[in-house]
């Protein structure tokens, strides 16, 4: 068995439990959370030891998953690393460069088995829309179009609308997409980007970034926290032989529409795309399969540290008004 | 008593569907047709069944009290000038100029003459636009905060690819369009653009694709996809799009979103069959009536046109710079 343990237990923590569950050869040894409140919860819940500190879920661990907000990344990374641990972390990868850098410095002075966990590249549309433009589907690919996000993600403590903790709707939502953009069209030459992010507008986040990169693609990514129509994504890649298109709006497999009881307040729509296998769940099996057979993660922390590089220059760019080249 | 309308040249594929608006709408009288490219013209001529003039100065010199000019972009300027030397009002393709002192020739010719100059912006006619400003209007989204436009097509080719004739490539051609829709809506001058351009979909010595960033007053920024980057198998023509973000949420317009699709086994391909208005006659019908003496409502100036392709000049600007420019009106 081997044994993994989880630091953070909100929505991450335990989604990424609900994927180990289902995995016959990993226990989950032990949980973390510095809120004692929301760790007893976890363990109500799931049933499953909590422990009594990070050095002591260290202690009983192999594996060490991140799930904490996006500011605590490091503080948790960076002695999992030094102990020896097998290292999976939520995106984005820190909340600063500095803080990414440090943690690749660590990872490779260990040598450490570490992926970020950029899920998108697992969802099975993104992972074939890529698999498509590699094998020419479209021809030299021209122009991408993404879009992502719905309304702004309110949690207790409240954390996305600290842009300190997370970076905002840039560096925390659509680095699905940048590092999507560069997994599939590589490195990134310049970035130009508008944002509603530091206009202090409560719970409203939205951007517009337009990237080029260095194969000549230009590429224009929209991220909102502004949208209270539900969270929508879309992609459309053309190229000169041709264009993919993907609009989680319009492609619905299963959708669920209840009328609400009487005396209670609204309705619930729930569209969802069933599959066997989800996301998170093929993302950490792979983790877990790397830490058993010894092979290399698809994401290496590069890939991390340079995703957060993109939508670090995103921010510069609309924090200032000017491009910013790499 | 009908408009008595030519058309100065069909070098633009939008010649056609203006033609069919004057033949269709009562008040025009559809007169005839003058063309550089005499054998071009013949043909419409005898397709339309409207008479061939010899010249453009023949046409002018005729009883028509209006043209239509739908020449070559880089030609605009010419033919409008001896359109409001002529004395006749003019309704002019967009954009209305390659390069700004020809548009300030062309408003100078239209005022001096005392004639009327529009600028073919039919999307001003769309009931989704309409709507759409009816609700930003009323506050249904609150503040403004943000825009998100796209107008794509696809290559038109033959003179669309010479930089000289239509002024550039797919950033000229499909940037006023929502340009313009934005002036509308906003009731602002867009204030600086930044642009990415690329030319991966062709390969030529021209912009295939375009992004351009614009902002305009109180920190209102926008975005505007210009590329020519529907497939040959794409089921239609192109798009324009319109999403407005606002404090208390977001609108979202598809201008031609009223559609069939047809599954066409004959034609082995797919095709959006639109069912909506048709917004170039509802152009060509306001046009008709301004030159018969109604006040203007819609329908938008040679004063917008120009001011929307100083937009695309200046994306031009910003590319060869590679920085965000200042637009240039002057």
């Amino acid at each position: 068995m081997v044994k993994v343990g989880i630091v953070g237990l909100g929505t991450m923590g335990r989604q990424h439990m609900d994927a180990y569950l289902q995995m016959p050869d990993v226990e989950v040894a032990g949980v973390y959370d510095h809120h004692p409140d929301r760790a007893e919860a976890f363990r109500q819940q799931y049933d499953v030891p909590v422990a009594s500190s990070f050095n002591a879920l260290l202690e009983c661990c192999e594996i060490i998953d991140i799930c904490t907000p996006t500011y605590r990344h490091a503080e948790y990374a960076l002695p999992a690393i030094e102990a020896g641990k097998a290292v999976v972390c939520e995106k984005p990868l820190a909340r600063t460069i500095e803080d990414c850098e440090r943690i690749a410095e660590a990872v490779h002075k260990h040598s450490t088995l570490f992926m970020p966990a950029h899920v998108l590249r697992f969802f099975p549309e993104f992972r074939m829309a890529h698999q498509l433009i590699r094998n020419g589907a479209i021809g030299t690919p021209a122009i991408i179009r993404t879009r992502r996000g719905g309304d702004f993600p309110i949690t207790k403590s409240d954390w996305y609308a600290d842009f300190e903790k997370s970076g905002g709707v840039i560096l925390d939502l659509i680095i699905h997409d940048f590092d999507w953009l560069r997994w599939t069209l590589g490195e990134v030459e310049r970035v130009y980007a508008k944002a509603l992010t530091f206009r202090k507008l409560n719970h409203l986040d939205y951007t517009l970034v337009t990237l080029r990169f260095q194969n000549g693609t230009i590429a224009h990514v929209e991220g909102t926290w502004c949208d209270p129509g539900g969270f929508r994504v879309t992609l459309e890649a053309c190229g000169d032989a041709g264009m993919l298109e993907y609009d989680s709006a319009q492609q619905v497999a299963l959708r669920l529409a209840t009328r609400a009881d009487e005396g209670s307040a609204g309705g619930v729509q729930v569209p969802e795309s069933p599959a066997v296998e989800n996301p998170y769940y093929l993302e950490l099996r792979h983790f877990v399969d790397c830490y058993k057979t010894g092979a290399t993660p698809e994401l290496t922390v590069t890939d991390g540290v340079e995703a957060v590089r993109i939508a670090l220059m995103a921010i510069e760019s609309a924090r200032t008004g000017r491009v910013v080249k790499r | 008593m009908k408009v008595k309308v030519g058309i100065m040249s069909f070098a633009h594929l939008h010649a056609d569907s203006y033609a069919h608006c004057l033949k269709t709408n009562p008040r025009a009288e559809f007169v005839g047709i003058a063309d550089h490219d005499r054998q071009r013209a013949q043909a419409k001529a005898e397709q339309y069944g409207v008479a061939l003039f010899d010249s453009y100065e023949a046409l002018l010199a005729s009883e028509v009290q209006a043209v239509i000019i739908c020449s070559e972009n880089a030609k605009h300027a010419q033919l409008a000038q001896m359109a409001a030397a002529a004395g006749k009002h003019i309704l002019c393709e967009k954009p209305l100029m390659t390069r700004l002192e020809d548009g300030k020739a062309m408003l100078a010719a239209a005022q001096g003459a005392g004639v009327h100059l529009f600028t073919a912006f039919p999307c001003r006619f769309s009931p989704a636009f309409q709507k759409m400003k009816q609700l930003i209007d009323a506050g249904a989204i609150g503040e403004l905060l943000a825009l998100r436009g796209t107008n794509r097509g696809s290559n038109p080719g033959g003179w669309f690819n010479d930089l000289e004739l239509a002024g550039g490539g797919a950033m000229i051609d499909h940037t006023v369009h929502v340009a313009d829709l934005i002036r509308l809506l906003t009731g602002q001058e867009i204030a600086t653009v930044y642009a990415e351009t690329s030319n991966q979909m062709f390969h030529g010595n021209y912009d295939d694709t375009a992004l351009l960033t614009l902002t305009l007053q109180n920190e209102l920024f926008a975005t505007l996809d210009a590329s020519w980057s529907r497939p040959k198998t794409f089921p239609t023509w192109g798009d324009v799009t319109l999403t407005a973000i606002g404090t208390k949420g977001i609108i979202e317009m598809d201008m031609f979103a009223q559609y069939l699709l047809h599954y066409d086994d004959r034609a082995g391909r797919i095709k959006q069959v639109f069912w909506g208005d048709n917004i170039d006659a509802l152009m060509i019908d306001e046009f008709l009536r301004v030159v018969a003496g109604e006040p203007r409502c819609v329908i938008a100036t040679g004063e917008d046109g120009y001011r929307a392709a100083a937009v695309a000049l200046a994306g031009y600007e910003s590319v060869r710079r590679g920085e965000p420019v200042t637009v240039s009106y002057e």
